[in-house]
């Protein structure tokens, strides 16, 4: 399998930059994963590393040599597009053989491969379907299989599980990630499903307007975020903007508009100074409710709404001088408070407050 | 639409269809088969086959129509492929240039043909000229017999058929289907041949099939050309001499026959419907701006082919100015003199004037009858409205002869259908024949209208209290406009230039469309054929006038009105 370095990649449509000075490493047999809202340029960076769009400037390396003028039809990847892209004039059988007869493999070899690539995604004895008869998710299963038979360099999937109702996705995305690991492949995996990427990801990146926001294994983005659109993008998270008092330890103390909260930073190098802007991001699960004002980052609110989801009950608090209100969400919760319009204390532990530059 | 209406529509057309369309294929199939004792005979059929000039019509007629439809392709096929690849310099305006010659009336083209390829013509004067041909013995390009300069002549007419076909059916095609191909190593031409065409053929075969029988039974063409041993211009001879002979009859059966015969050959080998357009389209189609070679290709290649198109209407034009053009380039003597004569001559003004009042009321009826079966196919439940569809398509595939033929008897004095024949004045079957002929268009134009419109538009403005009839026409027919001036622009202009049934129905001189005095100039001697391309060119003029209107209403957007 191949590792891929992408050094500088730059990718213009018209005055538009898609792609903006980009740096990847991704190390070989690594299920690395492109994030980020709509219009981030995930799609284009997939595309280019594919070979369909040429970049402007950078280069994008497998196992360093440089490949980023090298036409899509030499570069050995292949792609699981978001449409399947099944030939329709084709059956099962000669979609997923298609790979394998442009790379002159013998007949008999052929026959064997595509079969064995059937059954790996449960579709075997279905190889002379035609693909208008399938459903959504065999459809998908032959697109993965048209991908894996060729034994790419890098294994390229563009939301492969759009398409597909929320049971199906769970269970293909195990599989997806089985026969990743099985083959020990590379593989560039597109969503804007962050469960999906947290689920089965070695590591992600998360890119915004064309630029890398961050890159790192599923627990540290999701714990360390950098920035503040990286904290709401992956998972949830309340935002408050503040000034940073003073330090004491490992804890920083912040002035905001909700109180003095202590946190620490979400970047171990970076000690923000008295009176820095600084942006605090608290997951609502990190939060905790209590009727009584705790000792330490008490958040003062009334409730606005409560809902009760069974394994977990969500609050939230309408803070004065804020103007989002704060959520919060109550694991195994016992006894759930419908008093909306009652006086109730948040908290957090400093270590689950995080300081990010201001956004 | 409350179901009472629109099941009153349905009978309505399914009544027009089957006294206008089902009762005259009949009437010509009975006469084929039927002796004046009233006795089953398959005589006529078989005595047809027994004589060779009917069975070399009948082969020149295939030949005529297949290498039409392959010179066709030939031309479209690469041009549309270009037009889906590269983004070249001035593409939308070539894009629409190129599809102009359908609106061309070819056997007018054909007079201008004679004038180039002909021995004492321009071509031959030119290669004189370059001192590459001997003056003395001048090459016949049109040659015995004439077919090349038919089948070029239907080729440049009929290629933008094929061009909107495989145009519409590349765009259906969903990129991600070639990058799929791309991705795993198939690469230019291979791409070509194993993903590209085989996913357009459908597409491919829609134009084809069109074409195939529009140029299998063509009248116009060979008989400009005076290429009588084909099987059209023998039917049409053999009106001459109708009432005692059946032979016409059983060679329009024969090319009825055939005509399903080839249509069913090519469904099956090609036709098979692969659902691609059931794909979901994810990624849109990027164009690649043309490299500086790429664009001289494309524009070259477009401006060649309509240059080449239009090449015979100059042809014509020219002719329509000269005095005399013997042997030369260009004319010898220019003057003004033919349409000055054209003006004053009785043929004429009277069958400009016809042709206008047919073609518009043919239109007319067209958008009513079009709106309404696509309102009840489209928009309503009612059980058997495919079958209302599949009827409204089915004037395409049978021959234009053949309709006019059917005509033509049910209006024989003694004929139930006499009366519609007001004296001797055509207009109520020919408009009726012209409306039947192009209804296709307009349906699907109509259709297109219907399923782009949301429903619920119309829905929203019965919820705020406006009836359902007053909906339909205060809200969806004011949005779907375009669309129905469009088919109705295409059903005006090939009504205007209808050939079949024009020279069959109208007998007397002072019903004669443009395109019968047209045939009736060329046949006449002296000065016949110039003051013929005066006409033709003023029947141009108003096509132009009334397509460029029509395009000026429309927006820029001119390539909307031929998308049939």
């Amino acid at each position: 399998m191949v590792s891929i370095q992408i050094r500088g990649l730059v990718k213009r449509f018209g005055s538009v930059v898609a792609l903006n000075q980009l740096d990847i490493d991704i190390a070989s047999g690594e299920l690395f994963f492109l994030l980020g809202p709509s219009g981030c340029g995930k799609t284009t960076l997939l595309r280019s590393i594919a070979g369909f769009h040429l970049p402007e400037e950078g280069e994008i390396l497998f196992d360093g040599d440089d490949v980023s003028q090298v036409p899509p039809h030499k570069r050995e990847t292949a792609m699981m597009f978001q449409s399947y892209a099944l030939w329709p004039h084709l059956n099962v059988f000669k979609n997923v053989a298609f790979g394998l007869e442009e790379r002159r493999v013998k007949k008999a070899e052929i026959k064997e491969r595509v079969e064995e690539a059937l059954a790996m995604v449960k579709m075997d004895g279905l190889g002379n379907r035609k693909i208008n008869q399938l459903s959504g998710g065999q459809q998908q299963r032959v697109a993965l299989a048209r991908a894996l038979v060729v034994r790419p360099r890098c294994l390229m999937l563009d939301e492969p599980l759009s398409n597909l109702d929320a049971k199906l996705r769970i269970e293909m995305r195990t599989e997806i990630r089985r026969i990743c690991k099985e083959f020990g492949l590379t593989a560039i995996y597109v969503t804007h499903d962050q469960k999906e990427a947290l689920s089965i990801a070695d590591r992600l990146a998360v890119l915004d307007g064309g630029n890398i926001a961050q890159v790192g294994t599923p627990e540290e983005v999701y714990r360390h975020p950098r920035t503040a659109l990286v904290a709401g993008f992956i998972g949830e998270t309340n935002l408050v903007d503040g000034q940073v008092a003073f330090q004491s330890g490992d804890d920083i103390y912040v002035k905001t508009a909700i109180g003095e909260l202590v946190g620490r930073p979400s970047d171990p190098d970076w000690t923000p100074q008295p009176d820095e802007q600084v942006t605090v991001s608290v997951r609502p699960e990190c939060l905790s409710i209590d009727i009584s004002p705790p000792a330490q980052n008490a958040i003062a609110g009334r409730l606005t709404e409560s809902t009760y989801l069974g394994e977990v009950a969500h609050y939230s608090l309408s803070v004065e001088g804020h103007e989002d209100p704060i959520h919060l969400s109550e694991l195994n919760p016992r006894r759930v408070i419908r008093d909306t319009g009652e006086t109730l204390y948040a908290t957090a532990k400093p270590e689950d407050v995080v300081l990010l530059p201001p956004r | 639409m409350n179901k009472g209406l629109a099941t009153t529509i349905y009978g309505i057309t399914i009544a027009f269809f089957a006294l206008f369309f089902v009762y005259p294929i009949w009437h010509t199939v009975k006469e084929a088969f039927v002796t004046p004792e009233g006795s089953i005979t398959f005589a006529y059929i078989a005595e047809l086959f027994k004589n060779p000039i009917y069975v070399e019509g009948l082969i020149n007629s295939f030949y005529m129509g297949l290498l039409t439809t392959l010179l066709c392709l030939l031309i479209a096929l690469p041009l549309a492929l270009m037009a889906n690849h590269w983004d070249f310099k001035g593409k939308e305006i070539l894009n629409s240039l190129i599809l102009v010659p359908l609106i061309l009336p070819p056997f007018v083209g054909a007079l201008g043909i004679r004038q180039i390829l002909g021995q004492a013509g321009v071509f031959n004067a030119f290669l004189i000229d370059l001192g590459l041909m001997d003056a003395n013995a001048p090459y016949d390009w049109l040659g015995e017999g004439q077919l090349l300069g038919v089948v070029l002549m239907n080729a440049l007419h009929l290629y933008p058929i094929a061009y909107l076909n495989i145009s519409a059916a590349l765009a259906n095609v969903d990129p991600a289907m070639e990058e799929a191909a791309e991705n795993l190593g198939c690469h230019g031409l291979r791409r070509l041949f194993r993903i590209t065409l085989p996913m357009i053929m459908p597409g491919v075969f829609a134009g084809a099939t069109i074409i195939f029988i529009w140029s299998f039974t063509e009248l116009g063409v060979p008989l400009i050309f005076d290429f009588s041993r084909v099987t059209s211009v023998q039917i049409f001879h053999g009106i001459k001499d109708l009432s005692g002979n059946p032979f016409p009859y059983a060679l329009v059966v024969v090319m009825l026959v055939a005509t399903v015969f080839f249509y069913l050959i090519g469904k099956w080998l090609f036709g098979r419907d692969i659902g691609a357009s059931s794909g979901r389209a994810a990624t849109g189609r990027v164009l690649k701006p043309a490299s500086p070679m790429a664009n001289l290709l494309c524009v070259s290649s477009f401006v060649l082919v309509t240059g080449l198109a239009i090449l015979p209407h100059i042809g014509v034009t020219l002719l329509s100015v000269s005095e005399q053009w013997y042997g030369t380039i260009l004319p010898q003597h220019w003057t003004n003199q033919h349409y000055l004569d054209a003006l004053g001559h009785p043929l004429t003004l009277n069958s400009i004037g016809n042709s206008l009042k047919y073609a518009s009321l043919a239109t007319g009826v067209n958008v009513i009858l079009g709106v309404a079966i696509a309102y009840v196919v489209v928009r309503t439940k009612l059980p058997g409205r495919q079958f209302l569809d599949a009827m409204a398509m089915l004037p395409l595939a049978v021959p234009g002869l053949v309709l006019a033929f059917g005509y033509l008897a049910m209006t024989r004095e003694g004929q139930p259908f006499d009366f519609l024949i007001l004296g001797e004045n055509p207009i109520l079957i020919l408009v009726i024949a012209y409306a039947v002929r192009r209804l296709p268009y307009v349906v699907r134009s109509a259709a297109a209208g219907f399923q782009q419109t949301s429903v619920t538009l119309e829905e929203a403005a019965q919820n705020l209290g406006c009836p359902p009839l007053k909906a339909l026409t205060k809200v969806t027919l004011p949005l779907i406009a375009a669309n129905l001036i469009a088919g109705g622009l295409l059903a005006f202009s090939f009504a205007m230039l209808e050939v079949s049934d024009s020279l069959i129905l109208a007998e007397q001189q002072q019903y004669f469309p443009i395109t019968k005095a047209i045939y009736a100039l060329v046949t006449s001697l002296g000065n016949g054929p110039h003051l013929a391309s005066a006409l033709g060119v003023w029947a141009m003029a108003f096509l132009a006038i009334t397509i460029v209107g029509a395009g000026v209403i429309l927006g820029k957007k001119l390539g909307a009105l031929f998308r049939v």
